[in-house]
């Protein structure tokens, strides 16, 4: 073992008489994959943001290089090589990729920009990461994955020795995470340490060479990952044995709740249909920008659409707006959550009865009954909040989709589309989550569950369909539902398949 | 951290500043506090002028603060209050405010007469002795109206004009701003030149007496109107802004201009024999300071000077006609307008 | 941090659940404040007679904020109202004059005034909704279009009302208030009723805080941001009767000049903030109080006039910073 990079040694933080972090002693190699694992609120962000410099330690000491630190700020620790790729990414959309590469470090010649420069070492950074991307393109034209190769790029230009990837698979489709483990791989040759935050168990096996597991502040261990399996791992971090993390599927699939032909939206989706029952969770399946979203939004009435038919519960309701759609007995859970699901600075309550709010209304809101239908969500759904008066905006990511949930649920609908319902959210959430999809669907109710992870919809869903470029690339029951055919047909390396697509033909 | 507002410390923060705020108010306030505890005149008059805007108000406010440091001195029974106000409904409420100063005497040259209207009958109405100062009421309530004569400001100006243009030639008139002052000045210029059949105007437009409209609206009409013997500038600062557009332009078809007010700066250019600019009509700002003193000596129920009347009910002061024969007995030298 | 964040949320849950919304904690304490400053520096200040007086200034801007504010809680603004109260007051002082009967002429001139209000609110409404104009751009033309337009049907002379009534409403007292104070307190309560106790007022809160999110929720986004301009031109048109009846006339050139800002200001001093999605109709009074205060005070104490707006600025900015603070 050649020196560490960073070592500490007992690191705590506390806030007040809150204490996040107890006696944190770690050491990062040059050239490794450190996974930290642990659940929302376990100290990972603390831990990152201490090493960063954006907080202080209570006590404990930071080493990097040999060099011990009390305190770091933010400049200093970047200035020692230590990067951090957030979640959000800091780039100036309007700008090209190389200047967002460069941006606050230009490198100049005789007081001009030496464009030449920057753009090689664009160039360079990117061939070294075997990432083909033009250095001329323009941030705002690029996908999430690609720009994470830019924010990458950027703290490898600034000769970064240790890069910190805060969840950066959460955004990812399956194929893009590949192209992403393989930069890490790179930097890793570059002897670039590497520190990897994921709640996605089966990426850290993958990619980390070791793992330091978090559970409330404390270090539960530090250890090789061959040394451990996925279900030490959760189990580590969980602190318990976890139940099976799916529920079993029991479907009983009875009547027709919603049947939809030839759904198309210019340039986006094609032909698309599908026919839903009840009791059923049906998985919309394919990689991000297949049109899976798209689908979900027609339905909505939020995009323009044409459609032969669409018969709802043995009706054909004419759908312009969200809210014909609830009326019709739809109810669609975004996948933006922050964008398009909650109001952030309203309270718990405010936010459940928003779609509902003419329950509570007569003439004038009833804001005791509101808050007696929300207390009852709080205690059924198990959401942690201070009260519920708390702006959503307070809370946890897993506790924000659960009062997302909730808002559905007030308007009791009968066909519920969850689009990337567990994204961002920790094992536990995740498992309540997938147990009370599992529960509306016995309760007769029809799901349709849209995810990017392979593993959500093999283990929620039946039947699964495969979308890919705006059609249904194939339609997978039972057996069939596995991670490599349902990849075959998103990808495209696989045609056809026994999909109903087929069977619909070609309407005149 | 976005609703991190919700906690404790920011609390803190906001009542420690407002007790910082309160201290410096404090402070403030007792500054200010000290000269007023003692004041108990005998009597009190407000005076009411609107902002200055332009020249001719700028000159207004010079000579109300004048009359009334003055005449303050020379009555120490007496305060006055000066406010300006920049519309005529912060007028009204200025007046308002000086109502419940418990004014004796209320001096006021309205922004608007309309607006004013009520505010004034209320002031008069509860036995303020009022005066009125430039701009009539339409129902007269007011112990003595004081302006100047503008009707004969245009008259003078149309009849110099005439004169000058042996009774034919093209005009452009730049006026004010549309209040009735304006209309009478205008309607009267336009009178007298309505008997010189050759004479032609040609443009009749709004300055609001602002130099900076007057320039733009001034630009236009020279680029409108490419034969233009004399221009009829019915403000002293239009008149230089008036200027400033034809010597950009080059025109040497200009024969006269003339302007209105009796500004310093204009009376000089015609004192020193101006080729273009050869009369103006007065229309002084300083009438202000004669209605506070008209103020002052009608709210003691004395006589004016050796008259053996009150206060009269109008007073008009006369235009003059200001040329290079004259222009030497106006010029004075440290006069804001 | 958590606990003392925990701590911070149940005060403040407190507060909401007892009426007394945090955010209007401040302006009304800066009040207070300047209350019993004034009290103390001029010896008028208390007086009866000023203290209706400063009601009566501030009815005719607060009726105006009041209505702006459900316009910025939708993430809007509205420029035009100043030139809106004179077009209104033209139209108004037009039709009075119209009828040989006083009562008559009020009832008809008064409705008429309202209606017309909220028609120019609908004007800016539709350009910012199906025109997509952004509310600066749309208001920022209609404000030029609206005081031109009053200027050219009075041709920009003063319109004096012959109808002997019409002075009663704006000059009027009923039980010691003048009138415009008492359509003030009651649009005031109107007001927060219609935003804090119904659908509309969540609807509204939430287009302002997130307008996509209210899209998804089946909010009517664009018929919300309508509504807040049509409200916003009948308070406007409220207002110019207030205005144009205690005056007994309209000046289209001077009636409502800067008035825009004074309700934008009033509304911002009152914790509402210009990016939407949250305000307080009380805090928009109290600001609209707060600035009254200050223009009182400033000519009681014989300030220059040219140093109040100063003292405005001053108020406003100190004001936003506070929330600034607060909402980090």
């Amino acid at each position: 073992m050649t020196d560490p990079i960073i070592r500490t040694h007992n690191l705590c933080k506390s806030f007040g008489p809150v204490s996040v972090l107890k006696n944190i002693s770690l050491d990062i190699q040059p050239g490794e994959v450190l996974g930290i694992l642990g659940e929302n609120g376990a100290g990972k962000s603390t831990l990152l943001k201490l090493i960063s410099g954006v907080y202080t330690p209570t006590s404990g000491t930071i080493e990097i290089q040999g060099e011990a630190f009390k305190q770091l700020d933010p400049i200093l620790s970047r200035h020692k090589g230590i990067a951090m790729i957030p979640q959000e990414f800091n780039l100036v959309p309007t700008l090209k990729v190389y200047e967002n590469v460069f941006l606050g470090q230009e490198r100049r010649r005789r007081g001009l920009l030496d464009k030449a420069t920057m753009r090689a070492e664009t160039a360079r950074v990117l061939k070294s990461l075997k990432v083909t991307l033009n250095p001329d393109a323009t941030i705002s034209e690029l996908s999430v994955a690609e720009k994470q190769m830019v924010e990458v790029a950027r703290v490898l230009v600034n000769d970064a020795r240790v890069v910190i990837l805060d969840e950066p698979t959460t955004v990812l489709t399956d194929r893009e995470v590949t192209v992403l483990f393989d930069v890490v791989r790179a930097m890793q040759a570059r002897g670039v340490a590497v520190l990897f935050i994921s709640h996605k168990l089966k990426e850290v096996k993958n990619l980390c060479q070791r793992l330091l597991i978090l559970r409330d502040g404390e270090q539960v261990d530090l250890c090789d990952v061959a040394d451990v399996n996925e279900d030490d791992m959760a189990r580590k971090m969980v602190g318990r044995e976890l139940s099976q993390t799916f529920p079993e599927k029991q479907d009983h699939p009875t009547s027709v709740a919603l049947e939809l032909k030839n759904l198309n939206i210019p340039g986006l989706v094609r032909d698309v249909s599908l026919k839903l029952h009840h009791g059923q969770v049906l998985g919309l399946s394919g990689l991000v920008g297949s049109g899976r979203t798209e689908i979900a939004e027609a339905l909505m009435g939020l995009r323009r659409h044409t459609k032969e038919k669409l018969v709802i519960n043995g009706k054909e309701p004419v759908i312009r707006s969200p809210s014909d759609a609830h009326a019709a007995g739809l109810a669609y859970l975004s996948e933006d959550r922050q964008g398009k699901g909650l109001v952030m600075n309203f309270s718990l309550t405010e936010n459940i009865t928003l779609l509902s709010l003419r329950k509570y209304t007569a003439g004038l809101i009833s804001r005791s009954r509101e808050r007696r239908q929300a207390r009852e969500f709080q205690s059924k759904l198990a959401i942690k909040a201070a009260s519920l008066e708390t702006p959503v905006g307070l809370l946890s990511g897993g506790n924000q989709q659960k009062v997302y949930l909730a808002k559905l649920l007030d308007i009791d609908p009968d066909i519920l589309i969850l689009d990337e319902p567990t994204r961002g959210i920790d094992v536990n959430t995740k498992r309540e989550i997938y147990y009370l999809i599992r529960g509306l669907a016995e309760q007769g109710k029809a799901v349709i569950v849209i995810s990017s992870e392979l593993e959500e919809i093999i283990g929620l869903c039946d039947p699964v369909l495969v979308v890919r470029e705006g059609r249904i690339a194939a339609q997978l029951t039972g057996d069939q539902i596995n991670e490599e055919d349902i990849m075959l047909y998103a990808a495209g390396a696989r045609e056809t398949a026994a999909g109903t697509t087929e069977q619909q033909g070609i309407t005149p | 951290m976005l609703y991190a507002g919700y906690n404790n410390k920011t609390e803190g923060i906001i009542i420690m500043r407002l007790k910082r705020l309160i201290k410096g108010a404090l402070l403030v306030g007792a500054l200010v506090l000290a000269p007023f505890a003692a004041s108990q005149a005998d009597y009190r008059i407000g005076v009411s002028v609107p902002a200055a805007d332009h020249g001719w108000t700028a000159g207004l406010l010079w000579w109300a603060q004048k009359a009334a440091d003055d005449l303050a001195k020379k009555y120490p029974d007496t305060e006055f209050f000066v406010v300006a106000a920049n519309s005529g409904t912060k007028q009204v409420a200025d007046v308002e405010d000086l109502m419940v100063k418990q004014i004796d005497a209320l001096v006021i040259l309205p922004h608007n007469p309309a607006t004013l209207q009520q505010v004034i009958s209320e002031a008069y109405d509860s036995g303020i002795y009022t005066v009125v100062v430039d701009r009539e009421l339409e129902t007269p309530a007011q112990n003595v109206f004081i302006a100047g004569d503008n009707a004969g400001m245009g008259r003078e100006a149309a009849r110099f004009m005439a004169e000058k243009m042996d009774g034919s030639g093209n005009v452009i008139v730049i006026e004010g701003m549309p209040i009735p002052i304006n209309a009478q000045r205008v309607n009267a210029f336009n009178e007298v030149m309505a008997k010189h059949p050759d004479i032609k105007i040609l443009d009749s437009q709004p300055s609001d007496w602002s130099p900076q409209k007057a320039l733009r609206v001034m630009e236009n009409l020279l680029r409108k109107h490419r034969d233009v013997d004399a221009v009829w500038a019915g403000d002293d600062d239009v008149l230089k802004a008036v200027m400033q557009a034809i010597e950009e332009a080059g025109r040497d078809d200009i024969k006269l201009v003339v302007g209105g007010g009796g500004s310093k700066d204009v009376i000089g250019m015609i004192k020193d024999e101006h080729e273009v600019v050869q009369a103006t009509v007065t229309y002084p700002p300083s009438m202000v300071a004669s209605a506070i003193a008209l103020a002052n000596t009608g709210v003691r129920g004395e006589n004016l000077g050796d008259m053996y009347h009150h206060v009269p009910a109008r007073i008009v002061l006369d235009a003059e006609l200001i040329t290079e024969e004259n222009a030497e007995n106006y010029y004075v030298e440290d006069a804001a307008y | 941090m958590n606990q003392a964040r925990l701590a911070g949320a149940r005060l403040s849950d407190r507060l909401r659940s007892s009426g007394l919304d945090f955010s209007i904690l401040a302006p009304l304490i800066a009040l207070v404040v300047l209350l019993v400053i004034s009290s103390l520096a001029s010896e008028y200040f208390l007086d009866l007679r000023n203290l209706t007086n400063i009601a009566r200034q501030v009815s005719y801007t607060g009726i105006i904020a009041i209505g702006v504010t459900f316009v910025i809680i939708a993430a809007g603004i509205d420029l035009s109202v100043g030139s809106m109260v004179a077009l209104v007051g033209v139209v108004l002082v037009y039709i009075i004059n119209q009828f040989a009967d006083p009562v008559q002429g009020v009832i008809i001139g008064l409705a008429m005034a309202v209606l017309s209000g909220a028609l120019f609110g609908l004007v800016n409404g539709a350009l910012v909704t199906w025109g997509r104009i952004t509310p600066f751009i749309a208001t920022l033309a209609t404000m030029s279009i609206y005081r031109s337009l009053a200027l050219y049907f009075s041709d920009a002379g003063e319109m004096v009302s012959t109808n002997s009534l019409f002075p009663e409403i704006g000059g009027g007292y009923l039980l010691g208030l003048p009138i415009p104070v008492w359509t003030f307190l009651i649009i005031a309560v109107l007001a927060h009723i219609l935003l804090a106790h119904t659908a509309f007022g969540r609807h509204l809160c939430a287009v302002g805080s997130n307008a996509q999110v209210a899209r998804y929720s089946g909010i009517r986004v664009q018929r919300i941001i309508l509504t807040t301009f049509v409200i916003a031109g009948a308070c406007v048109g409220i207002s110019s009767i207030m205005l144009a009846s205690r005056l007994n006339s309209i000046s289209p050139s001077d009636a409502g000049v800067f008035y825009e800002l004074d309700a934008i200001a009033a509304v911002v001093i009152g914790g509402t903030a210009l990016s939407g999605g949250r305000g307080s109709i009380w805090g928009t009074v109290l600001g609209a109080l707060i600035l009254g205060v200050i223009n009182n005070m400033l000519n009681m104490l014989g300030v220059s006039p040219y140093l109040q707006g100063l003292v405005k600025g001053g108020v406003i900015l100190v004001a936003v910073l506070m929330q600034y603070k607060q909402s980090r």
